[in-house]
């Protein structure tokens, strides 16, 4: 946290309403994104109860497995969801548009790609386990499960994957989403609960922020947003009538038992299905940040290759070798630098953050040069100066380079820095030519903003590509087949032996 | 009388909005009570409507299929196991849940009627105080020792059920579905008894596996059994001998060994 | 029993006293500089009762579901002569076959009285470090003295002895997948292990061992992957052993505490229990919530005044250290003249101030 938001967190909460912590919203919300909202039976790792889902706030489909413990049943309701976000991962294949390669051919990619909203980071951890415990289900041999089960795994497990990479949007957590545009006048730790957030965003008629939240803490009237359910609904509804369920003696019974769960389970999730709305459309009030669009583009691509590995592939290995772990490890530092950065440039509001460290800094340029012409060298070099009167804290020297904020890749040195101005020698971003580009000079009276920080990213490679993998990192891996074990490391092992006995 | 369907459906309704009434004073307490009795309601319902339900009593002679697993098993063993010797080779049902009051009744039939049954199902003894070791049937007619646990026991008698189980599997040549979990479960921690699938648990393997096993520990154990028994039968009377001393009685043992 | 043990009991009145367990122990650690807890929880107030007396019920319970699953887990590992965890020992730690032999401490006779227990597990462990005891002793009852007072510990845990040296396993019900297992499952676990090592040292010590016979490394067991299968994991827990023994020197420090209350207080439930339990100082903090029953009620008194506590450490840190929500503001408006040592932070929330003005101007 900074002083910044530390801040706006004290004024909500001495005010009773949330502050906004960004002007423009930093993640891609598609037209039709997938909200799942799954619940678990308590006490156990990953026992799906029910889940609630769709792309339409108006006609949510709603899977319940009667008897967590029953293995059928939980993989009856695996295939259940296997069909349903299978079809919506299909759904989002339907567009292509070319991309230019090397070679002039170009290639295919998605101008589409699957976006799953959960209510919160528990909801990402539950399909994860979801994903590991089906995707290496076998369709033959002795437990066989159907086939879109082992799919759905794979595919929950690519989505979990891609969601640890910062800016990707193709599965988020409702409460980061909405944590990350505004500041309640409660604790992080509280706002872990998306009712109690949400209450805060946007409180019933009548109520302010805090009392909303209050009454979102009560169970009762707020069943939480999972995956675990309340301790007192799973005591005084859900076991009785799991027992119900389990003493039906016959088919009609059983049906009756299963409706009545059906309809105590839906009452625990139709209220956070109506939250996870909710705060959809709060998003999309906001406008776009500008360099979204680039960072969905990344997540296209992720998507277009994974799809086109899926028919031959293998499922997802269970653990990293120890140079795919170190590879990611920089991967997502390398995104996170990025989205930082990013982010800053889009919204005035998280440039304030910087400007308040002195990474940046904004003010009116007071004087300007624009045809100033450095005639030391051999041949005369277009180089502008600026003079900016700024109120922000300078931490730049003389010499140091900088770059403007509001133009991709103009860079400054800093010539001189004094009681409040500053003067800058424009070094690039101004065309070719010996004068600059209509434009592309800021004239006396513009507000600028530069930065310490760059908004351009050099992909170098920065690990030996595979097979020269030194040996201190295990030497270069064998490619990752599933051996037998893998495939029998599930049903038949001792584990599912001692299952029996329960 | 019995409610009818109409007026069960009336209630449910009033006590719906009853529920919400107590939700919206924040009675939470009245809220759950409120939410019990709806349930009750609606299981009514429900049996009004769709008819049926009681389970059919089961009226098996449960000593006696108790009596069958143990007499296989040769040692005190717990209910579960009990069970799951008695699913895999006897028929007809034994639920876990009808053994938890059969010590109970059979010290009170004894008290009542001193020996006037053939056999009484009792609780073993621990070997320090002599009291009733918890979650442990015997027989009364096995020997003193084997009716008595000791440190090691819990391992030996382990091993024992195992090799009893596998001897009356290959006796019987019984196998199949309900035979092979049994195995399984003492094959996979016993050493050297296990294949790598429980679909290949191989009665003589495991009996082999628990013999030697069984070897390592059987002198200790049955030197602790058999000096718990001496002292038993110089400290208890009858019934302490088969159910085990009080705890004044078992204060006494332990003064009696301890210096 | 000592002048502090009886202004103990005072300040509880009539209520029964309520016992310390690993888990009240180990939470002393999550909050350690709280003196309302401490004083409360030495004192042996049943913390739920005062706090649902005064309208803040703790947010607390156990879904049945979990209970349920804990047990049958624990009862698996431990069913047919522990047979399972006995291969899992053998296994992992090279146990040898011989050492079978398991000492049932749940009980003594059919008794299950505190002492009676606990003088039968000292027993039995005198006989294992006389050389001549089991190797597994089942729901051993431990013993920790908190604030003069004695607290059994009733741990559904093990010790476990191996060589010369003595382990706790801990059988937990949470799942290890692939290696790893939930973070915060795992430190929970850890901080109640500790207690038990701690204990189980003690009480080494007593018997004139040293306390190094008891391994820092707990045994946890847990099923694997998806199954039932158990799988164990060593757990490192010397630093939450650290901070257990820092808190429980400083709990005896409570006298300095108790010195300063007026000498008729009482928390016994009635008009008056309130305006006591403010009387004593809270370090409240969002975390509490998941840690001490009374967290609504400290909460709702952080909100009352207004304090920064309310929004979290790391929200308190980067406005300096300022107390309340108003000072905060009133630096960042310039309505407040800063005291010296606030004049930097002043300065910088009145820059955050304009800045996010600036910002948010921009876009109206
Ligand atoms: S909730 Fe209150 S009493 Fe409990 S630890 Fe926090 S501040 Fe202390």
């Amino acid at each position: 946290m900074s002083t910044l938001t530390a801040l706006a967190r004290i004024e909500a909460a001495r005010t009773g309403s949330a502050q906004p912590l960004a002007t423009v919203r930093h993640c891609h919300l598609g037209e039709q994104p997938l909200v799942l909202i799954p619940l678990k039976l308590s006490g156990e790792a990953a026992a799906p109860l029910a889940a609630m889902v769709g792309t339409a706030r108006k006609d949510p489909a709603l899977l319940v497995v009667a008897q967590p413990r029953n293995r059928d049943l939980r993989f009856g309701f695996a295939a259940e969801l296997a069909a349903l976000v299978l079809s919506y991962v299909e759904s989002r294949q339907a567009g292509t548009e070319t991309v230019p390669t090397k070679d002039g051919e170009g290639r295919q990619r998605y101008s589409d790609a699957p976006q799953v909203l959960v209510p919160n980071p528990g909801g990402i951890t539950f399909l994860r386990l979801l994903g590991r415990s089906t995707r290496f289900r076998r369709i033959d041999g002795p437990y066989p499960v159907e086939a879109s089960v082992p799919l759905l795994g794979r595919w929950l497990t690519w989505l979990c994957d891609r969601a640890e990479q910062p800016g990707s949007s193709v599965l988020m957590p409702m409460t980061s989403m909405l944590a990350g545009h505004w500041a309640t006048g409660q604790s992080t730790f509280e706002d872990a609960n998306l009712g109690a957030l949400l209450g805060w965003l946007d409180p019933p008629e009548g109520m302010t922020g805090p009392q909303a939240a209050l009454r979102a803490e009560d169970p009762l009237l707020c069943p939480p947003a999972g995956p675990t359910t309340d301790p007192g609904f799973d005591n005084e509804e859900l076991a009785p009538l799991l027992a119900a369920y389990d003493r039906a003696p016959a088919d009609q019974a059983r049906m009756a038992a299963t409706d009545r769960l059906r309809r105590a389970l839906r009452r625990q999730l139709e209220p956070t299905w109506e939250l996870m709305w909710r705060s959809i459309e709060l998003l999309r009030a906001l406008p776009e940040g500008a360099h979204v669009t680039g960072r969905w583009e990344g997540d296209r691509e992720s998507f277009t290759h994974f799809a086109e590995g899926v028919p031959e592939g293998f499922p997802q290995a269970k653990r990293d070798s120890a140079v795919a772990a170190a590879r990611r490890l920089i991967r997502l530092e390398r995104a996170q630098d990025e989205l930082d950065v990013q982010r800053a440039l889009d919204d005035p509001l998280v440039m304030a953050e910087h400007r308040l460290t002195g990474e940046a800094f904004a003010g009116i340029v007071v004087a300007a040069q624009p045809d100033r012409l450095d005639t030391t060298g051999k041949t005369p070099k277009l180089r502008p100066y600026l003079q900016v009167r700024t109120s922000d804290p300078l931490r730049v020297a003389d010499g140091d380079t900088v770059h403007n904020a509001g133009r991709k890749g103009q860079k400054a040195l800093v010539v001189d820095v004094n009681a409040g101005t500053v003067l800058l020698e424009l070094s690039s971003g101004m065309g070719r030519k010996r004068v600059a580009e209509p434009g592309s000079v800021p004239e006396v009276g513009d507000r600028v903003c530069f930065t310490t920080f760059a908004a351009d990213f050099h992909r170098s490679p920065v690990l030996p590509p595979l097979e020269q993998t030194p040996w201190t990192h295990g030497g270069p891996p064998e490619a990752y087949v599933p051996g037998d074990d893998e495939a029998v490391a599930y049903p038949p092992t001792a584990a599912d032996a001692l299952e029996v006995w329960e | 009388m019995r409610e009818s369907p109409e007026s069960l459906e009336q209630r449910i309704a009033g006590l719906r909005s009853a529920v919400r009434r107590a939700l919206a004073g924040g009675d939470r307490t009245a809220a759950r009570a409120l939410r019990a009795e709806l349930r009750a309601a609606e299981d009514s319902w429900e049996r009004a409507v769709l008819g049926g339900g009681d389970p059919k009593p089961v009226l098996l002679p449960v000593r006696e299929q108790v009596h069958h697993a143990l007499s296989l098993l040769g040692v005190p063993a717990a209910p579960k196991l009990i069970v799951a010797v008695h699913d895999a080779f006897f028929s007809g049902e034994l639920a876990s849940s009808r053994l938890t009051s059969l010590r109970r009744d059979e010290e009170r039939s004894f008290r009542s009627a001193p020996y006037s049954r053939p056999y009484y199902l009792c609780a073993a003894l621990t070997a320090d105080l002599l009291a009733p070791a918890r979650g442990l049937l015997v027989i009364s007619t096995w020997p003193l020792p084997t009716r008595i646990v000791g440190p090691y026991s819990p391992r030996a008698d382990f091993l024992t059920s195992a090799i009893r189980v596998a001897e009356h599997t290959l006796r019987t040549g019984a196998g199949g579905d309900a035979v092979r979990p049994l195995l399984w479960r003492f094959a996979a921690n016993i050493p050297g008894a296990a294949g790598d699938h429980p679909h290949d648990a191989d009665p003589r393997r495991l009996l082999t596996a628990a013999t030697a096993e069984l070897e390592v520990h059987t002198g200790k154990d049955t030197e602790q059994r058999r000096q718990a028994a001496d002292r038993a039968r110089r400290q208890l009377g009858d019934v302490e001998q088969l159910f085990g001393a009080r705890l004044a009685a078992a204060a006494r043992a332990q003064n009696g060994r301890l210096p | 029993m000592t002048d502090l043990a009886a202004r103990l009991d005072r300040l509880r009145g009539d209520a029964p006293a309520r016992n310390h367990d690993a888990r009240t122990i180990a939470a002393l650690t999550t909050n350690p500089g709280c003196g309302r807890r401490g004083l409360m929880d030495a004192a042996g107030i049943d913390k739920d009762a005062v706090a649902r007396y005064l309208g803040f019920p703790a947010p607390f319970g156990q879904s049945q579901f979990a209970i349920a699953r804990g047990n049958a887990f624990e009862k698996q590992v431990k069913d047919d002569g522990f047979a399972e965890l006995f291969t899992l020992l053998r296994e992992r730690l090279g146990l040898p076959v011989p050492q079978v032999a398991i000492e049932s401490l749940d009980e003594v006779g059919g008794n299950h009285g505190s002492e009676l227990r606990h003088a039968q597990t000292r027993r039995a462990l005198a006989r294992a470090l006389a050389g001549d005891g089991s190797t597994l002793f089942d729901h051993p009852l431990l013993r920790l003295d908190i604030a003069g007072q004695p607290a059994y510990l009733e741990p559904d845990v093990l010790a476990f002895r191996l060589g010369d040296k003595f382990y706790v396993i801990e059988i937990k019900s949470f799942a290890i997948i692939d290696g790893q297992a939930d973070p915060e499952q795992v430190a929970a676990a850890a901080r109640q292990s500790a207690v038990y090592v701690l204990a189980l040292r003690r009480l080494l010590t007593q018997l004139g061992h040293p306390a190094t016979a008891v391994s820092h490394e707990v045994i946890l067991v847990c099923p694997e992957n998806f199954s039932n299968q158990p799988a164990a994991a060593f757990v490192d827990v010397r630093k939450q052993l650290s901070v257990i023994e820092r808190q429980l020197s400083r709990i005896s420090r409570i006298d300095d505490l108790v010195a300063a209350l007026p000498e008729e207080m009482t928390f016994e439930l009635g008009d008056g229990l309130a305006s006591a339990i403010r009387a004593v100082e809270a370090r409240y903090a969002p975390d509490c919530v998941s840690s001490c029953e009374l967290a609504f009620f400290c909460r709702d008194e952080a909100r009352a005044c207004g304090s920064t506590d309310l929004l979290g450490i790391a929200v308190r840190d980067d406005v300096g250290g300022v107390e309340t929500l108003a000072t905060a503001l009133g630096l960042a408006d310039g309505s407040l003249a800063p005291s010296p040592e606030q004049v930097e932070i002043a300065a910088k929330l009145r820059l955050a101030r304009l800045l996010r003005a600036q910002a948010l101007e921009g876009v109206a």
